[in-house]
């Protein structure tokens, strides 16, 4: 419950609407308990059988006057209670969104997204709950409950004392059934998780249930936790289900009890009949509140559970951020690896080891080793999406852990391995790292990576949405997408990252073709496994177990004995005779 | 996910479908209208035993109408059974006069028939003169014999000067009535109780028992779908529909259906009992409804926009986080962060003016209902005291009506509430309901049924998965019973298609593969599939025990399960685990590793002794302990039988009688290993460049 004070900035930025809310809250709880006084003086005077109608008229005026006042008090609240509540989870949704840009790669490759997704949803829905309903149900309840014991008390002691006997039993009834009702909750969405879990398990391995002709023996598996799931519902209906029922008998017990002993009381002349039926509403209006009581406590719950989770990402701190005084300008793109030695968090052995190089400005550096080599580790130290060690990697002579962020990668056009565009059109996709792209420049470089072709035969053109709301597209030309994105920025060092594993040979020539005239004269880092596109690099870095182990320009490395001439040459005998490949 | 359709309007055919579900749950059904009936009947009498207890008790009063006048015609309206007639008048209760209209009973007032003043009738004896302390004399206004028993009566306003205790003894009758009624009233609660619950958990059981049947129906259905259809769909909107979307079925019979019928009931039962109590008041009291009909209909509109509003603006922003969360880096790569703030700000902004839109429709309505609540009880006190002058209705009734009408406001709003559930259900049901029209199957109309010796023939086979993109072009080829050949071929070139097609996960479209001579689509899928089987390059196995992945459900004895892995070798690993064989997988089986995981697959295919395999071999790097187990086990299941190894391992290539290679889905060269290298095709390229022990991984 300690997290809920975190919410107390939130709500005092809209103190004032939180302040008329409660005063309209007070109108309303205040103007609610004068009906019944209206009611008890019309059934008096009725009973008493000696009454001006215009008397009762101007009584039940009175009645809708007050009732109106409720009903704008009612709106009153719910706008400045219920307003607030939602622009404080917007702020805080916000916030959590701002944290998620900044936090490096490594937070989300140790988070589920789903989580991550459940706490801008489900919990910003519980904190919202906690800033609104909590609060009204609280204070509300607080004051009618007040407010009505004492009129009760004030005005029949004696049949107060007996009648609210059962309203007790309600609050008790809602915190004690709430625990056991979250225990069987929480096994009815175990067991719906399980039935989930097998039906998505059965149909990932549809193909041996198909295979091996076990439709029957998966079914019935199936029909187990679909009926487990079936009897865990039952049992929690079977206490949950007797709730409503229960609170509704327990307050029929107190009009019972009242009818009993109030209407001896009326028989005997102690109460009129016009106080017999005031407590009788009074009774009623007692019912809320003390049911309210049971929800408020889980309703605070739930908020300041989600809270700490929601805090628990807003506490995290990026461990990649710009220094406090950054460089914001790079001199030039020449790129320096200085001794690079490189351990993963938790990691046994070093993912790169001692290694140094030198990218002079403007010219290209292949890389060739195999998977787990320590080529993408490499590439994601040199764009800070993990912290190098300091002194170890530089560009334009300057550590890349001084630069500004947004100079350092602004100054950089990534073509990922793994292609990741967004549901948008292809413009948006190729333009993403712009403003505001130049219509023309886009297409230059759609022709440059080849996907212009495409674009053409696209049912939209250029305006056709990609990705799961839209087109999908194959694989490579999707890579092809994404290495125009990174040309649209023209940027000072170009890094492709084995980008054209997807694409066919031939447009694979054409493509580097294009690149390389594209980029004559720019920095580019060029990962790939293919000798034949290494060979336009101007120098090649061949890494083996994090460690450099042959450095130089193609003709040189192809001369050495080595790694490098070894993949040369059976390269050269594949292209040779095999037909080209598809993807 | 594409933005799937979030509410729809209630569609009949839906809902007669639906309910066709609930045929074999008739009785708890009925059980469970039968239990509302009474439980809502039983609710609706509570007002009107309190109705009672004030009239008949409480406020008990009598009027006084001369013995001469007792005959009258004008009389014959009142039950004068329950009237007390004592020596100079007789006593009829005021709530027995109600009978008589406005106009006669002014009349008879007037000519003195009957007397304005109220009293009290009582019966006494000793000990009510006694409590009268001297006084029974003077009040008692008039004294008789009713039923064989001493009565008096009093003046009302006399009465209600006396003493608590006086009182208390002359109104004996009325609290002993009191008594009786709370008993009743009790009893009343009671079944209320009882039958709510009674009626809640038998339309449970009914729900519950659809959505598993509805759930089991949907299951079944896709398990049998084609391969080709399911790849379609992704795995998770398929699970989706099995779990959420069933579940919002079950919603829709547990929290709407029987809602809404419990909600008019009691609508209608109140406005009934409304007019048994009173006609005249129950008239005045329906001119006050109309009002909330309109506001009903017109909010049911209004928030309905605004729930789709809200639905739409949250798959929105769910659909951005997800994408941006799974794409952070990219954004990062590119420092487009600022740009993803202001994206996401303004999808945040929208939900949240979403939510405040429908927050303003729902603080609206509900405020206007009470006060349209409060408006109808000003009206019924108003013109119940107008008739109450006229002696046209009681307190009790008044009171009652009060009551009643609080009840009948009391569904409006939970049933504009539901409109949003049955919408969304209608939708869920929709969604259900179009998977299990879609009924696509390999078709299994093949009868033939015999021994099979393990001949395949393909002929002139054409495949694609996509239109116009064959995969499999003019492909031919034999194999005799207990070959065992090897399928080579670049990445692509189609070598798996082969095992989708010989099992007839997918059907050819030109051409014709034949299993001894017989067409495979002229064999039962059953018999097929039990005759070929393939061992998947990745192996699959379920989070379930060791056991049940080999036998996947077979009878089979521990000693033959114990044996058959001994076969393969897998005996050693599984003997060390914990529990052995009943020793259970995670999830994508990472409690064992990759090697022991192939000999699992191989011992599930022996325990399931296929005539036909098809070995889809694991390119993965194993250690050289196991590396020679699977060899070992690779040869064991292939004896005795027809095997088509897409192979990847030199030996199993070398040992194989004969190798196709394919090449872009033809079959390019064919022949035995040191043929083909003497060839110098593109086999031998593939030998050098895939199959040597070569650096490149």
């Amino acid at each position: 419950m300690k997290e809920l004070r975190t919410l107390f900035p939130y709500i005092r930025r809209y103190g004032w609407s939180y302040f008329f809310g409660v005063l309209c809250l007070a109108l309303t709880s205040g103007s609610q308990i004068l009906i019944p006084q209206f009611l008890r003086v019309a059934v008096d005077l009725i009973t008493s059988g000696r009454f001006e109608l215009g008397r009762i008229a101007a009584l039940m005026a009175g009645l809708l006057g007050v009732s109106v006042a409720i009903a704008a008090g009612r709106f009153g609240w719910r706008s400045f209670i219920n307003g607030s509540a939602m622009k404080i989870e917007r702020e805080l949704r916000a916030r959590l969104f701002d944290k998620f840009t900044e936090l490096q790669p490594s937070f989300f490759s140790r988070s589920q997204i789903g989580d991550l997704m459940a706490r801008s949803t489900n919990d910003m829905n519980a904190i919202r709950m906690a800033a609104s309903m909590a609060i009204v149900a609280l204070f509300d309840g607080l004051f009618m409950t007040v407010a009505i014991l004492i009129i009760l008390f004030a005005q029949q002691p004696g049949i107060a004392a007996v009648a609210i006997i059962p309203l007790p039993l309600i609050t008790m009834m809602t915190l004690f059934l709430g625990k056991v009702v979250r225990t069987m909750f929480r096994r009815v969405q175990e067991g719906f998780s399980d039935l989930s879990h097998q039906t998505q398990e059965i149909f990932s391995g549809v193909r041996i249930v198909k295979s091996f002709v076990k439709e029957g023996y998966f079914l019935s598996r199936f029909r187990g936790a679909n009926e487990e799931y079936q009897a865990r519902n039952m049992r929690l209906i079977r206490v949950w289900g007797l709730f409503f029922p229960v609170v509704t008998f327990l307050a029929g017990l107190m009009t019972l009890i009242l009818l009993r002993f109030g209407g001896e009381a009326v028989i005997t002349g102690g109460l009129s009949a016009g106080e017999f039926v005031a407590t009788l509403s009074y009774l009623e209006m007692l019912i809320w509140p003390m049911l309210g009581a049971g929800f408020t406590v889980n309703l605070f719950q739930r908020g300041a559970a989600s809270l700490a989770r929601v805090n628990a990402i807003l506490n995290e701190e990026p461990e990649i951020r710009s220094p406090e005084r950054p460089v914001a300008t790079m001199p030039s793109s020449a790129i320096s690896i200085r001794g690079l030695s490189y351990l993963y968090d938790g990691g046994e052995e070093l993912a790169l080891r001692g290694v140094s190089f030198d990218v002079p400005e403007g010219s290209i550096l292949g890389i060739l080793g195999r998977t787990g080599a320590g080529k993408s580790t490499l590439l994601r130290l040199l764009l800070r999406m993990q912290n190098p060690p300091r002194g170890t990697v530089f560009i334009g002579g300057v550590d890349v852990l001084d630069y500004d962020l947004k100079t350092l990668r602004s100054a950089f056009g990534v073509v990922p391995q793994d292609t990741f565009l967004f549901s948008d059109t292809i413009r948006a996709n190729i333009g993403f790292a712009l403003d505001e792209p130049d219509e023309q420049f886009v297409r230059h470089v759609a022709d440059v990576s080849t996907i212009s072709r495409d674009i053409r035969i696209l049912p939209n053109g250029w305006d056709t949405q990609v990705g799961e709301r839209g087109v999908t597209l194959s694989g490579g030309q999707k890579q092809r997408v994404a290495i125009s994105r990174a040309l649209a920025k023209d940027p000072a060092i170009l890094v492709f990252d084995d980008a054209l594993s997807a694409v066919d040979t031939e447009t694979e020539e054409l493509i580097l073709r294009q690149l390389l005239t594209e980029r004559r004269g720019r920095t580019s880092i060029i990962v790939s496994h293919r000798v034949s596109t290494l060979a336009t690099a101007d120098r090649i870095a061949v890494l083996d177990q994090g460690r450099l182990i042959q450095y130089g320009p193609h003709e040189q490395l192809v001369r050495e004995e080595g790694f490098y001439r070894e993949i040369a040459m059976l390269q050269q005998l594949a292209q040779s005779r095999a037909p080209h490949e598809k993807d | 996910m594409e933005e799937e359709k979030i509410i729809s309007g209630y569609d009949p055919a839906i809902m007669r479908r639906l309910l066709g579900y609930t045929r074999p749950y008739r009785v708890l059904v009925i059980g469970a209208l039968v239990s509302l009936a009474i439980a809502t009947s039983a609710d609706l009498l509570l007002p009107v035993v309190i109705q009672r207890a004030v009239d008949r008790h409480l406020v008990a009063r009598y009027t006084r109408i001369p013995r001469e006048f007792a005959d009258l015609d004008e009389l014959r309206e009142v039950d004068v059974a329950e009237a007390v007639a004592l020596s100079e008048a007789v006593y009829v209760q005021d709530d027995e006069l109600v009978a008589l209209s406005g106009v006669m009973r002014r009349r008879l007032v007037e000519e003195g028939i009957l007397e304005e003043v109220g009293y009290y009738v009582f019966r006494y004896d000793d000990a009510t003169i006694r409590a009268f302390d001297g006084r029974f004399e003077e009040l008692a206004v008039d004294l008789g014999t009713h039923d064989g028993e001493p009565w008096a009566s009093i003046r009302a306003e006399a009465l209600n000067q006396l003493p608590a205790d006086v009182r208390r003894v002359v109104r004996d009758a009325d609290i002993e009535g009191l008594r009786r009624t709370t008993r009743l009233f009790l009893v009343l609660l009671v079944s209320v109780l009882g039958f709510t619950f009674s009626q809640l958990y038998l339309m449970a059981l009914a729900g519950q028992g659809v959505m598993k049947d509805l759930r089991l129906e949907l299951f079944d259905h896709t398990l049998h779908q084609r391969l080709g259809h399911l790849s379609q769909h992704p795995i998770g909107r398929l699970v989706t529909r099995v779990t959420n979307d069933a579940e919002t079925v079950n919603r829709l019979f547990t929290e709407v259906i029987i809602n809404l019928i419990s909600n008019v009931a009691k609508m209608v039962g109140s406005i009934a009992a409304i007019m048994l109590l009173n006609w005249r008041l129950g008239l005045v009291t329906l001119a006050t409804l109309p009002p909330v009909l309109l506001l009903t209909l017109f909010f049911r509109g209004r928030a309905r926009e605004a729930f789709r509003r809200v639905r739409l603006y949250v798959s929105r922003i769910n659909a951005y986080l997800s994408e941006h969360l799974s794409g952070m880096a990219v954004v990062q790569l590119f420092a487009r962060e600022a740009r993803a703030r202001r994206e996401f700000n303004g999808k945040n902004d929208e939900l949240m003016r979403a939510n405040l839109g429908e927050m303003y429709v729902f603080a609206v309505f509900r405020p206007l209902i009470d006060l349209l609540s409060s408006t109808s009880i000003a009206v019924i006190v108003y013109f119940g005291a107008h008739f109450l002058l006229r002696g046209l209705v009681s307190l009790g009734v008044l009171i009652a009506f009060i009551n009643l009408i609080r009840r009948f406001y009391r569904p409006v709003m939970a049933i504009s509430e539901q409109f949003t559930i049955v919408q969304s259900a209608m939708a869920g049901s929709e969604r259900v309901f179009a998977m299990l029209d879609d009924t696509d199957r390999i078709p299994d109309e093949g009868s033939v049924d015999r021994l099979i010796s393990g001949q395949i023939d393909f002929e002139r086979v054409w495949f694609a998965y996509k239109e116009g993109e064959p995969v499999i072009r003019d492909l031919s080829f034999s194999i005799e019973p207990g070959e065992t050949i090897a399928v080579v071929g670049y990445t692509g070139a189609g070598k798996t298609t082969i095992a989708n097609l010989l099992t007839r996960l997918w059907d050819i479209d030109e051409g014709s593969i034949r299993l001894d001579g017989v067409d495979i689509r002229q064999y039962p899928l059953q018999r097929l599939r039990t005759i070929v089987q393939p061992v998947q390059q990745d192996v699959f196995l379920f989070s379930d025990t060791i056991r049940n992945n080999i036998t996947l459900g077979l009878d089979l004895s521990d000693e033959r399960v114990k044996r058959i892995a001994r076969m393969v070798q897998a005996d050693a690993f599984i003997e060390r685990l914990p529990r052995k064989y009943d020793t259970p997988l995670t999830e994508g089986a990472t409690n064992i590793s990759t090697g022991e995981r192939q000999l699992l697959s191989f011992a599930r295919i022996l325990a399931h002794d296929p005539r036909i395999i098809i070995m889809d071999e694991a390119t993965a790097n194993i250690d050289t302990e196991t590396e020679q187990l699977i060899q070992h086990a690779v040869q064991t299941v292939m004896e005795n039988r027809t095997a088509v190894v897409i192979a990847h391992r030199l030996s199993t290539i070398k040992n194989a009688d004969r190798i196709l290679v394919l090449a872009e889905g033809r079959l390019v060269e064919e022949g035995a290993h040191d043929q083909l290298i003497a060839a110098g095709g593109i086999y031998y390229n593939l030998y050098r460049l895939q199959y040597q022990e070569s650096p490149q991984t």
